[in-house]
């Protein structure tokens, strides 16, 4: 579904990804892991087109995107939840989830139905739908981000660190979301520090470490290597 | 009393104008963070579009709706000319580009048309006069009043009720997460160019109706006037905007009941050192836009 | 530092040759350009000590010009002429008359010590808030120029300036404002100027207070603008508040964004490419209405063939032709051993 292929990406003359390659299957969910400064997420923006990559490849079902526009990565079918969890605070949780199906917005019932799904899946949402995003609490801004980018009925969800700075039992209840969100049958792409939590969901996994892919495996593997703390420390 | 709602007509559709200035200003800024100096030009092209066609033997209404679609034109021309080709490169570099197609629109108008001022065609009821209250005012403050209220309702529709407003909204906060939802860019930027010509072009024709002439340098006024209202009303709020317009009416029209003679010829030195003194004190204005911004 | 004396005698040297090449010719012409060059070199050199180094867009320094040429007048219109220029000027002026050149020295500092009051708390502002106030910076100047009657004659024109200025005196003032433009770009100050131009938060970080910094150059750039307008004036000898506002100012920065704001070379070149162009253009225009192409007097076409010049330049080469090195710099680079930078 999705082939990354010596992938690099630069800030100037800093290099923050310096040539990775893996790849997502359909319906798989794959997690990035690794440090802080690794390149996970300058990864993960480059794939959603909001960086434009200094080398290498991306394809999405066989077709070359890389370096397309994010509005032409939306429409191809992956959807991006931000590690900065970019809600529209000034925007109301309604109008929010209704610019994630901007790209369908022809297809009423479609996204009606889909307005029906995901406040089944976040009944809180569907409670605050008038009040502005900006006055929600982390966690609720966390789901209202996952919602709206589900809205657009991606193929692929690029995650970015959902669980950042949130207290752990919303943690965990994010986490139970991105499980039902993978019965759902999307790909997912998972970009976490939260090693223990993201290898749980996860199918598999690749440990990146300086711009660079230094482990890869299934889940199981990855968990049962000794070596993982030297890997995010650096040894 | 009489004085009172001679005041407030006088605020009222002097505070429309305004408002409806610094709205379209104000739309493409909130958008992308950048001041368009070629922004009065717009009310300068609807001024002499009219001109142009004023021979023809078409209804008014007609060519009044040529001569703002004509301002749509030059708003979106302006984002393709001054800003798209240099606004990856500077900020500095889109506020020069835009300075200079400013004047390079008024000097085409000098070289092209003449430096002397030309009369626009209006309809009869720009002249005429009613009495509100044993107050006497021209029917044109009142056409301005509404017109301003139409304006804003329908703004105010668009932003709130219709995708693209909300995606323009969105935009203004935080541009690449819209676009990260699919949210195309160059149809945001042109969408909001397109919005501050028309509005450009409706003020200008309502401007213009004051003095029934339009000159090369019209439109310099209407800028700094735009500027003034933004500044007053934060510099990235739209309802700001509006209220700073208002605000501006409100000085300006009792600076010029209360001072003198002597000193109402430094009006514009005094509310421009307001302006200052604002952003002095606060440097997006007084009224807070959005959180947070960005450029794409 | 080689560098720098090189950078100064190329383009010093070119100044000269300008000056000496339109003596020669002896066409009167050819003698008010290079004056009108000089003068230009002045205020291009006073912009780009600012917004060269700052990175910040000023609007308002051909207000400060206009303070210049108005202070110079009024420190030296004739004692006689005084009530018939200026019937309502104050009574501790009438009787001030002095040398034109001490006068052109005096109002540079009048203009600076304005630009240091004026612009003192300005220098926070960064981005659209430093533009927007810098812009109505100007409309105040020029709103204050054209009412306050009692020393500026109001709109109307002001006669009478003496006739002061000619090539010789305005080359040697573009002179000392080229080795200024040098010398500060090279400064402690200037240099932390740039580097907060170049990263804020970085410069700021290790400890440059850039406000400061800022208003030094502000301030700077104002006494050269000041005495160019007063040179300005003493060349002219009658001026309105029109002559300084926004067309003066669309001029003076079409040189510097056209040569290149950055460096002290784009700032020099510009102002020649431009003034050619300039004279160019209006002689073209004379020609047209001499020959009667239209019914009307052709204007507004200098105007628009700089714009367009303008806006391509930031289109194709966003730093102006001279964009990051001097002159000097980059024949080093070319023919020279390698030096340190400097």
């Amino acid at each position: 579904m999705l082939e990354v292929t010596d992938l690099e990406v630069r800030y100037g003359a800093i290099r923050a990804v310096r040539g990775i390659s893996f790849s997502v299957s359909s319906g798989e969910l794959v997690t990035l892991l690794g440090a802080n400064g690794a390149g996970k997420s300058s990864t993960l923006r480059c794939i959603a087109g909001a960086l434009k990559s200094a080398g290498g490849s991306i394809r999405l079902d066989g077709e070359n995107v890389t370096s397309a526009k994010p509005e032409i990565m939306v429409r191809k079918g992956v959807a991006t939840v931000p590690e900065t969890r970019d809600v529209f605070p000034d925007l109301t949780v309604d109008e929010n989830l209704r610019l994630g199906s901007y790209t369908r917005r022809a297809d009423r019932s479609g996204v009606n139905a889909d307005r029906e799904r995901m406040f089944e899946l976040f009944p809180r949402l569907a409670e605050r739908l008038s009040q502005p995003a900006g006055t929600l609490s982390g966690g609720e801004q966390q789901m209202l981000v996952i919602a709206r980018a589900m809205m657009s009925r991606p193929k692929v969800l690029l995650l970015d660190e959902p669980s950042l700075g949130l207290a752990p039992v919303i943690v965990d209840q994010i986490f139970e979301l991105i499980a039902k969100l993978k019965q759902t049958g999307v790909t997912i792409l998972l970009v976490e520090q939260n090693v223990t939590e993201a290898l749980a969901v996860a199918d598999r996994a690749y440990v990146m470490r300086l711009g660079k892919v230094a482990a890869a495996g299934t889940a199981a593997e990855i968990s049962a290597a000794t070596d993982i703390d030297a890997l995010y420390l650096g040894g | 009393m009489t004085f009172a709602i001679q005041f407030l007509i006088n605020v009222l559709s002097l505070g429309g104008a305004y408002a409806l200035m610094a709205l379209g200003l104000v739309i493409v800024y909130g958008i992308l963070r950048l001041v368009n100096f070629a922004y009065g030009e717009l009310i300068m092209v609807t001024g002499y579009t009219l001109f142009l066609i004023s021979g023809s033997a078409l209804p008014w209404f007609v060519m009044a709706a040529a001569a703002v679609a004509m301002a749509v034109v030059t708003g979106i021309a302006t984002d393709y000319i001054a800003f798209r080709p240099v606004r990856a490169k500077s900020v500095t570099a889109v506020l020069i580009t835009s300075f200079a197609f400013s004047t390079l629109l008024q000097n085409a108008a000098l070289l092209f048309i003449s430096p002397r001022p030309r009369v626009i065609p209006l309809p009869e009821i720009f002249s005429r006069t009613v009495e509100i209250g044993g107050a006497i005012t021209p029917m044109r403050n009142l056409l301005t009043i509404a017109a301003a209220v139409i304006l804003l309702a329908l703004f105010a529709f668009l932003m709130r009720r219709t995708v693209l407003g909300i995606a323009m909204r969105a935009a203004a906060t935080n541009f690449t997460m819209a676009r990260m939802l699919g949210v195309p860019a160059n149809l945001i930027i042109s969408s909001a160019f397109a919005i501050s010509g028309f509005i450009a072009g409706v003020v200008g024709l309502l401007w213009m109706g004051r003095i029934g002439t339009v000159v090369p340098g019209i439109g310099l006024e209407p800028l700094l006037v735009a500027f003034i209202a933004t500044i007053i009303g934060g510099m990235r709020s739209l309802t700001g905007a509006v209220i700073g317009g208002f605000v501006l009416a409100f000085i300006d029209t009792s600076l010029n009941y209360t001072l003198p003679q002597e000193l109402l010829k430094f009006r514009d030195a005094f509310t421009f050192s307001l302006v200052i003194l604002i952003l002095l004190w606060r440097p997006e204005g007084l009224m807070r836009g959005p959180a947070t911004g960005q450029r794409t | 530092m080689k560098r720098n004396l090189l950078t100064f005698f190329i383009l010093g040297g070119l100044i000269l040759l300008a000056v000496v090449a339109s003596q020669v010719v002896g066409i009167r012409l050819y003698d008010r350009v290079a004056t009108n060059l000089c003068i230009s070199l002045t205020l291009v050199l006073g912009l780009q000590v600012f917004m060269g180094n700052s990175g910040i867009l000023s609007f308002a320094h051909i207000g400060f010009m206009g303070i210049g040429a108005y202070a110079s007048a009024l420190l030296t219109i004739p004692t006689m002429m005084k009530g018939m220029a200026l019937p309502d000027l104050y009574p501790f002026l009438k009787d001030v008359q002095l040398s034109p050149y001490i006068a052109i020295a005096v109002s540079g500092l009048v203009a600076a010590l304005v630009a240091a009051i004026v612009s003192y708390p300005l220098m926070r502002l960064s981005d659209a808030a430093a533009v927007i106030t810098s812009f109505a910076l100007l409309v105040v100047l020029h709103t204050v120029m054209t009412h306050w009657s009692a020393l500026t004659n109001g709109p109307r024109t002001l006669f009478g300036v003496p006739k002061a200025t000619d090539v010789k005196l305005a080359a040697l003032v573009a002179l000392l404002a080229l080795v200024t433009a040098l010398a500060f770009k090279e400064s402690r100050t200037g240099k932390l100027l740039r580097a907060s131009r170049d990263d804020e938060r970085a410069a700021a970080a290790v400890g440059a207070r850039i406000p400061q910094l800022r208003w030094r150059a502000f301030i700077l750039a104002a006494l050269f603008t000041g005495i160019g307008g007063a040179l300005w004036g003493h060349f002219i000898t009658s001026f309105s508040p029109r002559a300084f506002y926004l067309k003066e100012t669309f001029l003076i920065l079409s040189m510097l964004v056209i040569g290149g704001a950055n460096t002290v070379t784009g700032a020099v070149i510009g102002t020649f490419i431009v003034t050619a162009a300039y004279e160019s253009l209006r002689g073209i225009e004379g020609l047209l209405n001499e020959a009667k192409v239209s019914s009307q007097p052709v204007i507004g076409l200098t105007e628009i063939v700089l714009a367009l010049a303008m806006m391509a330049i930031l289109v194709l080469r966003p730093g102006g032709l001279f964009p990051t090195r001097e002159i000097g710099a980059l024949l080093a680079r070319r023919f020279g051993r390698p030096e340190k930078s400097g």
